[in-house]
């Protein structure tokens, strides 16, 4: 589908990265992660009036769609044992997406603690440096020139109210 | 008031200022990102879907609609220059599209891609003028008790027809469903599987998960993609086709706007499916069968009409019976109820103007974009050698804070920052987000109506059987049917679309 386009080897990324999991065996533990969090559902549900057959109570429906996610779960890990290995494999820990989700997951950390527009424009310098690969002073000055559009967009324009921080 | 008198009413919503200018920012975001390789049109609505919080609900829901059918102008830009769509339903377009571009012909592949839209979106913007009034006259008096068996029926239909594995489809299904209980019990306001966490008492905020599981995950799979990009650039002059080109897409464009508008009914049916069957339905019919694959040009005039067409009639389901059909119209019945105004059949009772603003919208919008695609192409075009990796912190940041807006809560973005992950998984071992949105949005409403039914009832499960039901089965089964057998005589196989899905 893109014949045009030429692939580039990606620079900077550790040897080990990324890494292979079999789709067989990849499958089966998603398979068996689906299937627990329908199990998981079926005991909290089953802690909630369930009232009757005619009359179901709060815990009916989730108690019935859980378990019915952990029996098709279970049958996608039945079909997947069935079938035989074709050997395929499926790439995970690309550099990128492991600095861009980590990135993520400390922006709720410092939301409110930092503030919003410290956090974000922390965030985006991070990722401008370490995944467009562009200077820091550069990664600096794009933070600084996005959070002050942010600003102005959001907040004096729209009204929304941001997480100020310690500022 | 006649339809017509409602019409002129919508006219005057749409043509009021702030009409059009929301009209026109959907639009022109909805171009970009169709343009742009790996946003969709699905990321691009629940990326502004914070934002239209503060609006009326009509010209909320305009904007949306016009991200969602400008998505669809947008895809062939790249499809044709690039050989990469631009979003699902533009794959097709692809094949020959590009092959014209190759041959100097890219200006009339481009103009045709953009008459063909207008002309396909126009068609199924008359027939959901016609068609959704009526239908939600017939629906208003339905129960409960029918609403579930329609829902039940829209959701079997997207485990059937849906890309991919049937069990994994039915399986996000259920996920969808059981994530949807998160919250408090609407009817004895139990807390279910809040943990005592006062944040999700609310429940999980749809918001927070559509541009998780969407949005942020299709960037986390784009980021594994090393590709540069080159296109090919049209000159102005070269955009107007000649009368051959016009003469030799014009039938395609007509059988298309009827195949895109059967489609666009269909729960779970989405419009890259339509784009197939009216790829293979004109290589079936031509002349010349030979020239499909070469640059042919009805090989992008039928797939880019057939796209355009499923997005007005998409919305019928949607508006006259309050089930969304694809995850672009759940996004758009999320926005509603976050407004207060519940879509389905007293929709055009209590809410004329929602329906009918809207539909004056989307004749506007469409004029909006056969004017704006064709002079903008270079700039669309320059817009795909902004490197992705710049584009990445400027699509995340304006996600976290639509994200945080919607609730001022940190716990949202949680559930943004995790399902964003867990779509990243789900999808890397080929599960499909989209049952899961559907199944989302319709969980609560399926349960309430669930147990109000057996409620008035008194317990009997018979109630889900009874005449009105039996009736709704039986057409949408016959409907679902003779659209299989259609699709199949014009050689259309469901492994295409799977292909397409993945690609």
């Amino acid at each position: 589908m893109s014949d045009s386009s030429e692939v580039e080897p990606r620079p900077g990324a550790p040897a080990f990265l990324p890494q292979s999991i079999g789709a067989r065996r990849g499958g089966l533990a998603l398979a068996a992660a689906l299937a627990a969090f329908g199990l998981l559902f079926v005991w909290q549900a089953a802690g909630l009036d369930l009232g009757g057959i005619g009359l179901p109570g709060a815990g009916f429906f989730p108690l019935m769609t859980g378990a019915a996610l952990a029996a098709f779960a279970i049958a996608i890990g039945v079909q997947l044992l069935r079938e035989p290995d074709d050997g395929r494999v499926i790439e995970f820990g690309h550099r990128d997406v492991l600095i861009v989700f980590a990135a993520m997951l400390g922006v709720p950390l410092l939301f409110e603690p930092l503030g919003a527009y410290g956090t974000l424009g922390l965030f985006g310098a991070v990722l401008l440096v370490l995944i467009a690969r562009t200077s820091l002073v550069r990664a600096g000055i794009a933070a600084v020139v996005a959070m002050t559009m942010c600003w102005g967009f959001f907040q004096q324009l729209l009204g929304l109210q941001l997480p100020a921080g310690p500022w | 008031m006649t339809g017509f008198e409602q019409l002129v009413d919508g006219f005057a919503v749409a043509l009021s200022w702030k009409g059009l200018l929301y009209c026109f920012i959907g639009c022109l975001w909805g171009t970009i990102v169709g343009v742009l390789p790996g946003l969709g049109p699905l990321a691009g609505m629940t990326l502004l879907l914070p934002l239209t919080f503060g609006l009326e609900p009509t010209i909320g829901i305009i904007m949306l609609t016009g991200i969602f059918y400008g998505a669809m102008y947008g895809g062939s830009t790249t499809s044709i220059l690039v050989r990469i769509p631009g979003e699902a339903a533009s794959v097709v377009t692809c094949i020959d599209g590009y092959e014209m571009a190759r041959q100097g012909r890219a200006g009339p592949a481009l103009m045709i891609a953009a008459i063909g839209s207008f002309i396909g979106g126009t068609f199924s913007i008359l027939g959901l003028m016609f068609i959704a009034p009526p239908l939600a006259k017939v629906m208003v008096a339905i129960g409960p008790s029918v609403e579930v068996v329609l829902m039940l029926l829209a959701l079997s239909v997207i485990a059937i027809v849906s890309a991919g594995s049937r069990a994994k489809t039915a399986a996000m299904l259920l996920l969808g469903l059981v994530l949807g209980t998160v919250g408090l019990d609407n009817l004895t306001g139990t807390a279910r599987f809040t943990f005592g966490n006062a944040d999700l008492a609310g429940g999980l905020s749809f918001t927070a998960l559509a541009i998780g599981l969407f949005g942020i995950s299709e960037i986390l799979i784009n980021l594994e993609k090393t590709e540069t990009i080159k296109a090919i650039q049209p000159k102005m002059r070269e955009l107007i086709p000649r009368w051959k080109d016009l003469r030799e897409s014009s039938g395609a464009v007509g059988r298309a706007s009827v195949i895109g508008f059967i489609f666009g009914i269909i729960p779970g049916v989405s419009h890259v499916v339509s784009t197939f069957v009216s790829y293979a339905a004109e290589k079936r019919i031509s002349k010349h069968p030979e020239q499909f694959g070469k640059g042919a040009i009805a090989g992008v005039a039928g797939p880019e009409t057939a796209n355009n067409a499923v997005t007005g009639t998409a919305m019928i389901p949607l508006l006259a019976l309050g089930i969304p059909s694809i995850p672009a119209t759940a996004i758009l019945l999320s926005a509603l109820t976050i407004h207060g105004v519940q879509p389905g059949p007293l929709l055009l009772k209590d809410h004329p103007e929602v329906f009918w603003g809207l539909v004056a919208s989307m004749y506007i919008g469409n004029i909006m974009l056969l004017i704006l695609n064709l002079p903008l192409v270079g700039i669309f075009v320059n817009l795909l050698r902004i490197p992705y990796a710049w584009l990445v912190p400027i699509i995340l940041i304006v996600s976290i804070i639509g994200v945080y807006s919607v609730n001022s809560s940190v716990a949202d973005i949680w559930i943004m920052v995790l399902s964003g992950g867990a779509g990243y998984v789900l999808r890397k071992f080929g599960y499909e987000m989209a049952p899961l949105l559907l199944a989302l949005v319709l969980g609560d409403r399926l349960e309430d109506n669930f147990r109000l039914a057996l409620t008035m009832s008194g317990g009997s499960y018979a109630t889900f059987a009874d005449h009105a039901s039996i009736i709704v089965v039986a057409s949408v089964a016959g409907l679902l049917l003779s659209v299989q057998a259609l699709a199949w005589a014009f050689g259309y196989r469901k492994s295409f679309a799977d292909e397409a899905e993945r690609a």
